[in-house]
């Protein structure tokens, strides 16, 4: 059940005037969007946005984010947690260890199976800590989620970047075939995959699973299932019993995406428990708060709103892949709240353009940069309006591109 | 079962908007109350050195705003970490890259623990101290030198800075945890002058989590000597004077260099360790009058000087405790104390070895708590004490 916004103002005690402070920390969250100060430096990212024409709204559409957050059954828990600000996360109700348990009651495991995380983040930072080294690399798509990448490459470690095939899926074959040679610590299997949104069936994943532990048992399998609950494809099933009955296998999972609750950051990595000991120690104390505990866990119990939302987000996908293939766009197969579509141009230009209507989509992802684009889902309303703006954008950029193909450019 | 009215009366600060917005929307509060856990009726948490009136009005007010319009900031990957490091800079005198954010000060001495430690780089802490260092190095296989502390449970100073020599890094925790005592700003200025002439190689992590609290005259933060030496880092946190533990916010300051490397390893963001809320509500916190936390200080202050007399009237003798909990010689194991006390509604902390078998760890709560939690704790120690 989407939170009205009237509703949910009147329950935290606005009125007119805190209205109006609501506004503007939107406007400070806008001012500040860009400046995901996740390392040193980037503090400083920019900060300038395109000055929106009076009554334009900016749509957000750039992070995969669910636009309605995460309901009202999770907020009021929030709101109710208020008188605990002050308390760690093991003194609160419930607290953090009531959390493991309602996971492990939801899938009929015991908490050694499971670790938190600060977001699924932190559960791939850890594996990488835990078996990639100098000797044992990462096996990773191209593009996929950089986090592992970007670890990686940071301390230098090895690496084998698969590209997607032309149908922009994962190279199951080639995973296989670079995770076999017996020097791969950790394979990264993102499930629907960022930033191209399409999904491998079950059998698939199985069968790569088997092939890898039978060429090379160390190796570490980690199926990153971020988007699990927006999958519509009847061939796609959770590796959750796979990580369960397979050692050296473990599947992410997070609250970021289909719950709507990336701000709050909260993930867990789930699989055999000799799997999981090794995250276990590395898993920072404390590292979900005391309103992640019971958002997480009043989540868990509000099932509705994930069914709800999946179906949401299918009609608006459906919308979407529609009006950008009617726009002469091709959008891959899309499993997830977004999609990445061939849309004839480089992303740069069509996200600057589109920024300027106030329309803000994903940033590069090569080496797809020059023709693709990742779109997250937003709403109907919003993407009603997004899709108008491509639509200019993509036409503009028609008619000036001609003429300038025959002048042979600079 | 946390009902309307033991919330209501649990609420404290911000209790007036709860009771507003109950009175507008009631039906929104019974749908989760079902689900959430109890918080047992008049239980006394004395274990974890919160702050027990949580962070005050203009913070949740703060966290209040981040929940925002249309479904909720907490749907959205948050911005903020940029805007809290100036915050930050700006309150310390400090430059934006002299900071970086953690979630709380666990993941700094995570962070210090990892970069300046090695196998043949050891930790050097006191015993007891507080353990999230010397916990991470022994998970990395890395040695830890421990060092005990004089008979005033404080850091020796000489013991500390001699075992300093070749160790990757020193773990300062001051006012220390758990033993409450608090060196001064002038000896330990001359401590980071001693390392860095004997053994100019070894990092010291100034932990100052207590900072706020402490009433001690030769009192003053390190940071100055941490901006300009790359060999000392400050650590902060926002989960004791501040009151919020449970939002997970702490952060370093130090060199520029050291900021850079320890971001690079580890730093806390809005996609990566950090929640909305808060980042929201620490902008709020460290923006907000200072008078929050000198009158926090006052209260806590009031509170320690009845708990210690009650204490050392009764021939049992706390440390100088320069914090928001005590450390005191209870003449019996601390695993019975506890055990007896949270029998009967009052949570006081875990074992600290070497003195398990001699002193608690207590935590000071409100007033009020207080009051109640010593007429347990009389109760408790006029039985005789088991053989240690």
């Amino acid at each position: 059940m989407p939170v009205s916004r009237r509703g949910f103002l009147r329950l935290i005690g606005a009125d007119g005037a805190i209205d109006g402070a609501f506004l503007s920390a939107r406007g400070l969250e806008a001012h500040f969007a860009e400046a995901q100060a996740q390392g040193q430096g980037q503090a400083q990212a920019q900060r300038t946005r395109p000055v929106l024409p009076p009554g334009v709204e900016e749509i957000r559409i750039s992070s995969n984010e669910n636009p309605l957050g995460p309901g009202r059954a999770v907020l009021d828990a929030m709101l109710g947690k208020f008188p605990e600000a002050g308390r760690y996360p093991f003194n609160s109700s419930p607290t953090d260890s009531a959390l493991m348990s309602a996971l492990a009651d939801k899938y009929r495991v015991k908490p050694e199976n499971l670790v938190l995380g600060a977001g699924s983040q932190e559960i791939l930072k850890n594996a990488m800590r835990a078996w990639v080294t100098p000797e044992k690399g990462l096996v990773t798509a191209l593009p996929t989620f950089e986090n592992c990448t970007g670890f990686a490459k940071k301390y230098k470690l090895p690496i084998v970047e698969v590209k997607v095939d032309s149908m922009m899926k994962l190279d199951v074959e080639s995973m296989i075939a670079a995770a076999s040679k017996g020097d791969a610590g950790l394979v990264f299997f993102n499930n629907p995959n960022n930033p191209t949104a399409t999904v491998h069936g079950a059998k698939t994943v199985t069968d790569m699973v088997e092939r890898i532990r039978k060429a090379s048992p160390s190796t570490v399998i980690l199926i990153d299932e971020a988007y699990h609950d927006y999958v519509t494809d009847p061939s796609y099933e959770t590796a959750v019993p796979l990580a369960l009955s397979t050692p050296n296998v473990l599947v992410a999972r997070t609250f970021s995406k289909a719950y709507g609750m990336a701000g709050m950051r909260i993930g867990y990595g789930i699989g055999q428990a000799e799997t999981m000991k090794k995250l276990a120690v590395l898993r920072m104390p404390y590292n979900v708060s005391v309103f992640g505990v019971v958002a997480a866990m009043a989540s868990l119990g509000d099932p509705m709103h994930i069914a709800t939302e999946r179906a949401r987000n299918t009609d608006v996908r459906a919308f979407t892949v529609k009006a950008l293939t009617e726009m002469g766009a091709k959008p891959a197969d899309s499993q997830a709240n977004f999609l990445f579509a061939d849309i004839g141009m480089p992303a740069k230009d069509f996200r600057e353009a589109c920024a300027k209507q106030g329309v803000m989509v994903g940033r590069d992802f090569p080496p797809h940069e020059k023709t693709h684009c990742r779109i997250s889902i937003g709403t109907m309303a919003e993407m009603q309006k997004a899709t108008e703006v491509f639509r200019s954008v993509l036409k503009s950029a028609m008619s000036t591109a001609a003429p300038g193909a025959g002048k042979g450019g600079r | 079962m946390l009902t309307r009215r033991t919330f209501v009366q649990a609420a404290g600060v911000g209790a007036a908007a709860f009771i507003g917005a109950r009175g507008r929307e009631n039906s929104l509060w019974s749908m989760i109350e079902p689900t959430l856990e109890a918080i047992e009726p008049g239980v006394i948490c004395l274990a974890s050195n919160e702050n027990p009136a949580g962070p005050g009005a203009t913070v949740l007010d703060a966290v209040k705003t981040a929940f925002g319009p249309v479904g909720g900031r907490p749907g959205r990957y948050d911005g903020s970490a940029g805007a809290l490091i100036e915050a930050i800079a700006k309150k310390q005198g400090v430059k934006p890259e002299n900071v970086v954010l953690g979630c709380g000060s666990t993941q700094i001495l995570r962070s210090c623990t990892h970069l300046f430690t090695a196998k043949d780089k050891p930790l050097v802490g006191t015993i007891p101290t507080y353990e999230e260092c010397a916990g991470y190095a022994e998970m990395m296989g890395h040695p830890v030198r421990p060092v005990a502390l004089d008979a005033n449970f404080k850091i020796d100073l000489d013991k500390f800075a001699a075992a300093a020599k070749g160790a990757g890094l020193v773990f300062y925790c001051n006012p220390n945890n758990p033993t409450a005592t608090y060196v001064g700003a002038r000896a330990t200025r001359d401590f980071l002058a001693q390392v860095a002439k004997d053994s100019p190689d070894t990092y010291v992590l100034i932990d100052e989590a207590y900072f706020d609290y402490v009433t001690d005259p030769d009192h003053a933060t390190h940071i100055p000597i941490a901006i300009e030496n790359p060999h000392v880092v400050v650590a902060r946190t926002f989960s004791k004077a501040y009151g919020m533990a449970g939002l997970r916010m702490g952060y370093a300051v130090g060199h520029p260099e050291t900021i850079k490397k320890m971001a690079e390893w580890d730093a806390g963001g809005g996609t990566s360790s950090l929640n909305v809320l808060a980042m929201r509500a620490g902008i709020a916190a460290i923006q907000q009058d200072p008078a929050f936390i000198t009158a926090e200080r006052a209260r806590n202050t009031e509170v320690r000087d009845f708990t210690m007399k009650w204490f050392a009237d009764r021939g049992m003798k706390p440390t100088d405790s320069q914090a928001n909990f005590m450390f005191v010689n209870i003449g019996r194991p601390a695993k019975e104390f506890r055990d007896a006390c949270r029998a009967r509604g009052v949570l006081v902390a875990r074992d600290f070895p070497p003195f398990e078998k001699t002193h608690c760890r207590i935590s000071y709560g409100t007033m009020d708590e207080m009051k109640k939690a010593v007429a347990v704790f009389e109760d408790v120690l006029k039985k005789k004490a088991t053989a240690a």
